[in-house]
């Protein structure tokens, strides 16, 4: 009788899997050709592309040659790169700075202030990159307010302009960037238990040097994850640095465009996406090293 | 009431976050209600002016209403496409779901440009250039990303055990699904849509390298103006962009509990 229980359960159970098996399909079988579709068949396709014989007029045709990938060698190649990882290196030390101590405030903030927030820095993020850089053009223009405030108190020469030139691009990026950052510490500084900062109170460590010596630390992963994003963001930035900055201020992504869209050199645009991406690959093991390792040593 | 030195360096380190941010919606706010046609700031005679002629135009109300096609179908795309992977994976611990949820949600961490040249290079390979839909369904895979995160936020607040308690009590899935997980996600639902939705109508790269040429779309058309010099209607439509944004996550945070929904667990009393 037990064995006749057991061998019913065991069937029925069978029979449940077989079921949940075809939910599954069911569930899945769209998204998942939507994004083999969309996703996975891009991603194969740009490779094809960055290895393809170039023909006159913006066609390519299918090959594997690696033309497009020897002009990855040029020094013109590495002195874009360098600018792009300069200036990503440099908005996300001022972009973590800023941003890290934000969300620590405002994640020890009361319900109302947070959501208000919440609200303000989500809409300013949504913002279009082409009104923000329309926003900055209108704020530094000549005519505009701020180079009349510095005219007037003789900081600026008149007539002189406020863009294009670095400190513009670096500007706008972390403007852009900021609520990205400041709502990507959020989650994480938001655990952290407040308990735990009133025991190092309670044993004579000021709010300073617990922020220095508990929060900076645990958060280390996090910090090296938030400079990972701002370097992607900035590598794929286009409107800024094309209306804000002058060409030594080009980002990859201007030429990225420019071939593939001005000078109809798709091979050369997917060659140059690639290394991109192949960069963006190393970067981001090295961050999981990095916080690994000093995961460690605390 | 008095504040400590260090209350008092908190705000006001808070409050030069919050000009910096906002300086520039300011500055454009103010030049749209300008009455000249110069741009002049602070603005020398209030006027609406501007905002008649924005909306009595054809181009720009064709491109606002595209841009507002574009952006609902988007977001419809993309979270019918993130809800069943993200309900495969709560309900069945699914490894295929989580597969597809990391591949999915992959293209909205790479370089925006690149995965603008990606899409751009497959519509070319497809012959199917210029269309509308290239661009939603562009922007769908790219911020799939996003409903995937959301919903899987929302499927971890359903209590389990109230799920399970229904099952013992003999409901059905479809049972469970209507009483438990409907009510539960409807907010997370509605958020992931709102939050594609405004993310699409500002995305300029993509939209203009899948169909730039023949879907103009606003931010589209804000850029092409941009290059050909000022144009106060310009202002209008950086105007109403914000008033979008903005007055979608006020919305939000009346539907959904905002702190939870950006990934605070711990709970925050009021």
């Amino acid at each position: 009788m037990t064995a006749a229980g057991v061998s019913i359960a065991s069937t029925a159970s069978g029979h449940g899997r077989m079921r949940d098996r075809w939910v599954l399909a069911g569930l899945l079988t769209g998204p998942g050709l939507y994004i083999a579709i969309m996703a996975i068949v891009p991603a194969f396709l740009m490779v094809q592309l960055s290895l393809a014989h170039r023909e006159v007029g913006g066609l390519w045709s299918p090959g594997f040659e690696l033309t497009q990938y020897r002009q990855l060698a040029t020094p013109l190649f590495a002195r874009i790169m360098g600018f792009s990882l300069l200036l990503a290196l440099t908005g996300a030390a001022i972009c973590v700075s800023l941003a890290f101590p934000a969300a620590y405030f405002i994640t020890r903030m009361r319900r109302r202030a947070q959501v208000a927030w919440l609200v303000f820095l989500l809409g300013s993020l949504s913002l279009s990159e082409v009104l923000i850089v329309f926003a900055f053009q209108v704020l530094l223009s000549t005519s505009g307010t701020l180079a009349s405030a510095l005219n007037a108190v003789g900081l600026l020469a008149p007539g002189a302009s406020l863009y294009p030139n670095f400190p513009a691009v670096l500007t706008c990026l972390v403007y852009l960037l900021l609520p990205y950052v400041i709502l990507f510490f959020y989650p994480a500084l938001s655990q952290l238990d407040p308990e735990m900062e009133q025991a190092a109170a309670t044993m004579g460590a000021s709010r300073v040097s617990t922020f220095v010596k508990v929060v900076l630390p645990m958060m280390r992963g996090q910090i090296l994850t938030g400079v990972l994003l701002v370097v992607i963001f900035t590598f794929g930035a286009y409107l800024t640095p094309l209306v804000l900055g002058r060409p030594p201020q080009w980002t990859i992504a201007i030429h990225i465009n420019n071939a593939a869209m001005g000078a109809g050199n798709l091979p050369l645009a997917a060659a140059y996406a690639v290394a991109v991406v192949a960069f963006m690959v190393a970067l981001l093991a090295l961050t999981r090293i990095l916080s690994q390792r000093k995961a460690v040593e605390a | 009431m008095t504040l400590s030195p260090r209350v008092l360096l908190r705000r006001g380190f808070l409050a030069l976050i919050a000009l910096f941010l906002a300086a520039p919606l300011i500055v454009v706010i103010s030049v749209s209600f300008n009455a000249t046609r110069r741009m002049s700031f602070p603005p020398t005679e209030f006027s609406l002016r501007w905002y008649r002629t924005f909306f009595s135009d054809y181009g720009w109300m064709a491109s606002l209403e595209r841009s507002l096609t574009i952006a609902g179908l988007a977001a419809l795309v993309s979270v019918a496409v993130a809800l069943p992977i993200t309900y495969a994976l709560w309900r069945y611990q699914a490894k295929a779901a989580a597969v597809l949820a990391g591949v999915g949600g992959a293209l909205f961490l790479i370089p925006g440009v690149v995965a603008a040249l990606m899409l751009s290079a497959f519509w070319g390979v497809t012959g199917h250039v210029g269309r509308l839909e290239n661009v939603v369904l562009s922007h769908a895979i790219v911020l799939l990303g996003i409903p995937l995160s959301l919903l899987m936020v929302g499927f971890r607040t359903i209590d389990q055990a109230q799920v399970e308690a229904a099952y013992t009590m003999g409901a059905r899935d479809s049972d469970a699904f209507r009483m438990v997980v409907r009510p539960a996600m409807t907010p997370y639902i509605l958020c992931a849509f709102v939050f594609v939705f405004v993310l699409s109508i500002n995305e300029y790269l993509i939209a203009y390298m899948v169909a730039g040429f023949t879907v103009q779309t606003l931010p589209i058309r804000i850029f092409a103006n941009m290059r050909q010099g000022y144009e106060p209607t310009m202002c209008v439509a950086a105007v109403i962009f914000m008033v979008m944004g903005f007055s979608a996550f006020a919305l939000m945070s009346k539907v959904a509990d905002l702190p939870r929904l950006m990934g605070r667990t711990r709970p925050l009393e009021d």
